[in-house]
């Protein structure tokens, strides 16, 4: 986020759109992730938190969230919190999110991938054009 | 020509949505019990649907947005799950009701038990899911609903006293028979099946599936007004009819076939045929809307990437829940429940739901950060708050109503 660009980051962010950077939708603004500047004197965000178990824990079910959470990551394959999108990935903000990069590579898409790999791939008919 | 199939997305919607087992049902029933006297309540409930119908294409046409991805970004994520939870319940209810419809229409042509037919009928309802592009799903359901004609036909068949149903309608009185509480459950019900939520969650995914734009807000009136007053036409016939033929020999509509008798009565076997193609197409017309609905709420409130315009591996989520909603539908049917419970039972927890969808589409289509200059007008956002107003009032009177009467008895 470009330096004095103060946005009401709750009224903004949360609840938006995630939309990666070929416009395919991955996920919601499910909570934020805030941190402080060097010199202690001001909050920014720094990173969007994107799946079920970041909404369970904002909507106070903390366990069942932290349980969600634990779940997301034993289907995301990589390493660190599948949930975590790191702010300076985001390009633009409207009213949806748009973020530099793509829908194979953000854990916010992880259990769509698991669910087409082990799911829906297996039917036949699952990847012809519907048009 | 183009532009006439295009209309199809309302009749689908008017056909599949508006006129679907719960308006056969409650029409069919209302007509017995209350002859024409809660005709109003079918004409409030099509001036609400067209309203915020209307409205929700707008938006979606305008902002690429559609509506449950507003109720969560306006309502926040609370009351967002609080109305997904209600709504996927609802959605789900209306599914099984029609499954069973279809397996009813079918069983009508075939003459073996509906029960039979379903696991038939859930099998086809997936699999036009799964390969049938939207548009020739629309045009193909929303052409062969248009069979439902035949209750007009048999109307005008009959030659009824016009000027008396006219009046009829015109001074709706509660019947001796009946307490003011099933008269007021009866028209809640009405009210309901006609602004039942699905329709604005299939009519707004409708639009951005078939990729709307501001070039396309004509088309979204046309849709609006031409769809619903031909659904509100086609349920004001059905409850006609048994008000001529049920009401005066004390018959009481308790399953669907019984709604195509009237028919039968008054036109013959070819009408009868028809008919059984229209009720076959709108109840499977209604069971993609809210097989799809719900996995658009859910895939909404989600983030999920959703549609049929993509293929199912690209939007294995949403995919995965229209599935799972299928059939968990057929199992529900197969259990043996009855599908007119059902089906009274889904129109009338809509109606208790109503607010907390409707509210933020109103709020939306007044924001110029999504609309632009396409914003409501002072006469439109009048007559959208005394729905507001109307839409609490039913919803609070709802579930008291349902306690009172015992479910309308």
């Amino acid at each position: 986020m470009s330096a004095g660009r103060t946005l009401w980051a709750g009224l903004r962010l949360l609840d938006r759109q995630l939309v990666d950077r070929n416009g395919r939708m991955a996920g919601c603004v499910d909570d934020l992730e805030l941190a402080t500047t060097e010199d202690g004197q001001h909050l920014y965000v720094s990173a969007i938190l994107s799946g079920p178990g970041a909404l369970a824990q904002r909507l106070r079910r903390r366990r069942y969230g932290s349980w969600m959470r634990g779940v997301h990551a034993l289907v995301s394959p990589g390493e660190g919190d599948p949930t975590r999108i790191a702010f300076n990935l985001v390009s633009d903000i409207g009213d949806h999110i748009t973020v530099a990069a793509d829908h194979e590579e953000l854990g916010s898409a992880s259990a769509e991938r698991w669910v087409r790999d082990h799911v829906i791939a297996h039917i036949p008919g699952s990847g012809h054009a519907p048009e | 020509m183009k532009k006439m199939l295009q209309v199809t997305l309302c009749i689908l919607t008017a056909i599949g949505g508006f006129v679907d087992i719960g308006d056969l049902v409650a029409n069919g029933e209302t007509g017995a019990r209350f002859k024409l006297g809660l005709a109003w309540a079918v004409i409030v409930g099509v001036v609400g649907i067209i309203v915020y119908a209307e409205m929700a294409g707008r938006v979606a046409a305008v902002s690429g947005r559609p509506v449950f991805s507003l109720v969560r970004e306006r309502l926040g994520p609370g009351f967002g799950l609080a109305n997904l939870l209600a709504s996927s319940f609802i959605n789900f209810l209306t599914l099984t009701a029609e499954i069973a419809g279809v397996a009813i229409a079918l069983s009508m042509a075939a003459s073996v038990s509906y029960i039979v037919m379903v696991p038939l009928a859930a099998v086809v309802i997936w699999v036009v899911i799964w390969r049938l592009p939207f548009e020739r799903m629309e045009q193909l359901f929303g052409l062969l609903g248009l069979a439902l004609l035949a209750f007009v036909v048999a109307l005008v068949k009959l030659g009824p006293d016009w000027g008396h149903l006219f009046s009829q309608a015109a001074h709706p009185a509660v019947p001796k028979e009946e307490t003011p509480f099933t008269y007021a459950y009866f028209a809640i019900a009405l009210f309901g099946a006609a602004m039942t939520p699905y329709e604005v969650f299939f009519f707004s995914s409708g639009a951005v599936e078939e990729h709307w734009t501001v070039k396309d807000l004509a088309l979204n009136r046309a849709n609006v007004y031409i769809g619903f007053p031909l659904g509100a036409f086609l349920s004001l016939s059905i409850m006609a009819l048994t008000t001529l033929v049920f009401a005066p020999r004390s018959i009481s509509v308790d399953a669907l076939p019984q709604v195509a008798l009237p028919v039968a009565f008054a036109a013959g076997k070819v009408a009868l045929a028809c008919l059984i193609v229209g009720i076959f197409a709108a109840t499977f017309g209604a069971a993609l809307e809210t097989a799809l609905s719900t996995g658009y709420c859910i895939g909404q409130y989600l983030g999920w990437e959703w549609g049929k315009h993509v293929r199912p591996r690209e939007a294995s989520r949403f995919y995965l829940v229209v599935t799972v909603a299928v059939l968990l539908g057929a199992l529900a049917v197969m259990t043996g429940v009855d599908p007119v419970k059902v089906t009274e039972y889904s129109i009338v927890l809509s109606a208790a739901a109503l607010p907390l969808t409707y509210f933020p589409i109103l709020v939306v289509s007044n924001d110029r950060d999504y609309m632009g200059d396409k914003t409501n007008g002072p006469v439109l956002n009048f007559l959208a708050t005394v729905y507001l107003v109307i839409i609490v009032l039913v919803a609070v009177a709802t579930i008291p109503l349902m306690i009172i009467t015992k479910g309308g008895a």
